[in-house]
């Protein structure tokens, strides 16, 4: 056991530190009590709130398990991640418990592994976003490090690797089931989709090809990048091509149309890390399938007017209808076309060690509205993450950003790992 | 006469010096510190100026001259966590985030005065030149000049133990001379196969005043891997290596 004394400490590297078990177990419990500051004028208050009133501010209180689990024999691994959280909030109490992934994987050799159950895929090289990652949960750009749940699927990940300008190559075919009680959210049931994306390492710069088959979903495909034009400076972008996307909206008399269309999503973002440790990560989404700034305005006039019919009338039909289609539509995460994000984070001022200070900007360019959210994070203590964030809302009426819920948002974050 | 002694005089004390070849050495530093593929063990300790402490323990994968990968172990928020390092590409694999990101040589997944170059380090002799020599009796010192912008450390001072060709100090500076951090190679260790080195790497640096940086060594030992166990896509499966 290699030791080593250091003024009146001593070191240690004890071997069974590193012993190898079959099993592994881990996880974290995390709480987070979160504080609202309601924007009564706002329509999505309106439509949330039409037949309550929780006053001007609403805390929440959040306490989340999360439990990472594998067991390895031979070439075969089993792995399991579950997430169960309680949550306190003006709704009432809630509960929920996903199995975020599950599933056996096969490692015959180093270039071949088989996977089967729920994983995964985390597709795409945006940060805030990721257009071309069309097996994988939308990210929340507001916290896009959160652990997403994976679709039940059978992949297998083969690589080869190369010396000269193309250094890897490697394919990944998936098959996702679609049926009432497996993968039901991903669209038309009793389908096996097909997907597939093949990965370059070439010239110094991930490259990703990706196809989504036609089947539960339209054919999609896909393109992403990612490289460094210095040591210090990233650069990467994904394309998606969405053929015969159908995109529902009303106009402000609730009247539901359909537009079928090829759409065409990107993503264009850059890293730079500065001299005095600033990490800038800058990214340009434009959503071909989002609503453009009428359709927006038409959507908030609906809620107003179903708003004004219901406290004069005490007749809720029209909010209903307008909670209808905020489901999976325009009540999506950046629901409209054009958005900016920029990230500032300071690693250690002031020589502090592991405390990370970070502005982060999501500007609706379109609409002219944004969420400015700073926080301070601090990891000094080992296992221990503690996270303060404040977000500001703000933009003009009927704006995206301006027509949440809320005008203001904290949370502080506590989560130990184990 | 008086003309040869000097020349005499002048050749025998600098013949010796310009005999010297500061590539070798450095290569042979290279090969004494570690097999040119190699599986290892180690954990990094930074020291507050108040004695508090964070450790983290790693498990690291090299072959030939530009294929690393490295593993964390503990502590449990960090554990899952790969890097990998092909030539100057750097990536992060994040168990919760999924997808590898591009990290750069100068930033620090751990904090502290440790970079990802500190953690991902390829050999000497691949990222530098030997500028000079010079024979300090029982050392050499060797001045060190990255071949590319793309290197952590734009110049290093190496001082070499003539006995073992093994570095006792480096001295890791900026373009301009300026000194970014000290590396001070202690506690002598045989780790079987022939390898005999240090096992503790203390660092310090005039931008963390009170602060230290440990780095101690359990395992090294001679291993091949596979070219496609330094894949973006065998990130999250690194554990197996073990």
């Amino acid at each position: 056991m290699p030791k080593f004394s250091y003024g009146n400490e001593e070191y240690s590297f004890d071997l069974s530190e590193i012993e190898k078990k079959p099993y592994s177990f881990g996880g974290h419990v995390e709480a987070s009590p979160v504080l609202f500051w309601f924007d009564q004028n706002a329509s999505l208050y309106k439509l949330k709130f039409f037949d309550r009133d929780d006053g001007g501010t609403a805390e929440e209180y959040n306490v989340t398990l999360q439990l990472d689990g594998s067991y390895e024999k031979g070439i075969t691994k089993f792995y399991t991640k579950i997430n169960a959280n309680i949550r306190q909030s003006y709704l009432g109490w809630a509960d929920q418990t996903n199995i975020l992934e599950g599933y056996v994987s096969l490692n015959p050799s180093h270039s071949l592994s088989i996977n089967m159950g729920k994983k995964a895929l985390k597709w795409g090289k945006g940060y805030a976003w990721t257009p071309a990652a069309f097996l994988d949960k939308t990210k929340d750009p507001d916290d896009p490090d959160l652990a997403l749940e994976g679709l039940a699927n059978l992949s297998a990940d083969y690589i080869k690797s190369y010396s000269g300008r193309l250094k890897t190559i490697s394919f990944t075919p998936v098959l996702v089931p679609v049926y009432s009680d497996l993968n039901s959210d991903f669209g038309e049931k009793n389908m096996i989709n097909f997907a597939a994306k093949l990965y370059l390492l070439l010239y110094d710069t991930d490259i990703d090809f990706i196809v989504l088959a036609r089947g539960s979903r339209t054919t999609r495909y896909g393109f992403d990048f990612s490289g460094n034009l210095t040591p210090n400076f990233e650069i990467h972008g994904e394309l998606a091509i969405i053929q015969n996307f159908a995109k529902k909206f009303i106009d402000n008399n609730g009247n539901l149309s359909n537009n079928i269309f090829n759409a065409k999503n990107f993503l264009l973002g850059i890293r730079y890390l500065t001299e005095l440790d600033t990490t800038f990560v800058i990214e340009y989404y434009h959503n071909d399938t989002g609503f453009s700034e009428n359709q927006m305005k038409n959507y908030f006039s609906f809620i107003d007017q179903a708003y004004e019919s219901y406290s004069t009338t005490g007749n809720s039909t029209l909010l209903q209808q307008a909670l209808t289609i905020t489901e999976d539509n325009y009540g999506k995460m950046n629901p409209m076309r054009n958005y900016l994000y920029t990230r500032i984070s300071q690693k250690e001022p002031l020589d502090i060690l592991y405390l990370t200070p970070s502005i982060t900007g999501i500007f609706n360019i379109d609409d002219k509205s944004f969420s400015l959210s700073p926080e301070i994070a601090y990891t000094g203590i080992t296992n221990l993450e503690l996270r303060l964030k404040v977000s500001i809302l703000s933009g003009l009426r009927n704006s995206e950003y301006r027509e949440k819920q809320n005008a203001y948002r904290s949370e502080l974050r506590m989560r130990y790992y184990f | 006469m008086i003309k040869f002694l000097l020349l005499f005089s002048v050749l025998t004390v600098t013949l010796p010096v310009y005999a010297i070849d500061g590539d070798k050495i450095l290569e042979q530093v290279d090969r004494n510190l570690n097999p040119e593929s190699y599986e290892s063990y180690k954990k990094l300790i930074n020291i507050e100026p108040d004695g508090s402490k964070k450790e983290f323990v790693l498990f690291t994968i090299k072959k030939g001259k530009d294929r690393v990968a490295a593993l964390f172990i503990s502590p449990a928020s960090e554990k899952g966590r790969s890097t990998l390092r092909l030539e100057d590409n750097m990536w992060l694999y994040i168990p919760n985030v999924g997808k590898p990101i591009r990290i750069t040589s100068l930033q620090s997944v751990v904090g502290g005065m440790f970079n990802n170059a500190d953690i991902l380090r390829l050999d000497y002799r691949s990222e530098y030149d030997v500028e000079t020599v010079q024979d300090n009796g029982t050392e050499y010192l060797l001045n060190l000049k990255a071949k590319t912008n793309t290197v952590a450390y734009d110049k290093l001072k190496m001082w070499v133990n003539k006995k073992n060709l093994l570095p006792s100090k480096i001295e890791s500076m900026t373009e301009t001379s300026m000194l970014i951090k000290t590396l001070h190679f202690k506690e002598m260790k045989d780790f079987g196969d022939g390898i005999i080195r240090p096992s503790v790497i203390e660092t310090d640096s005039p931008l963390y005043k009170g602060y230290k940086s440990i780095m101690i060594f359990a395992k090294i030992k001679e291993k091949e891997f596979d070219d496609e166990a330094f894949t973006l896509t065998f990130m999250s499966n690194m554990e197996s290596l073990r």
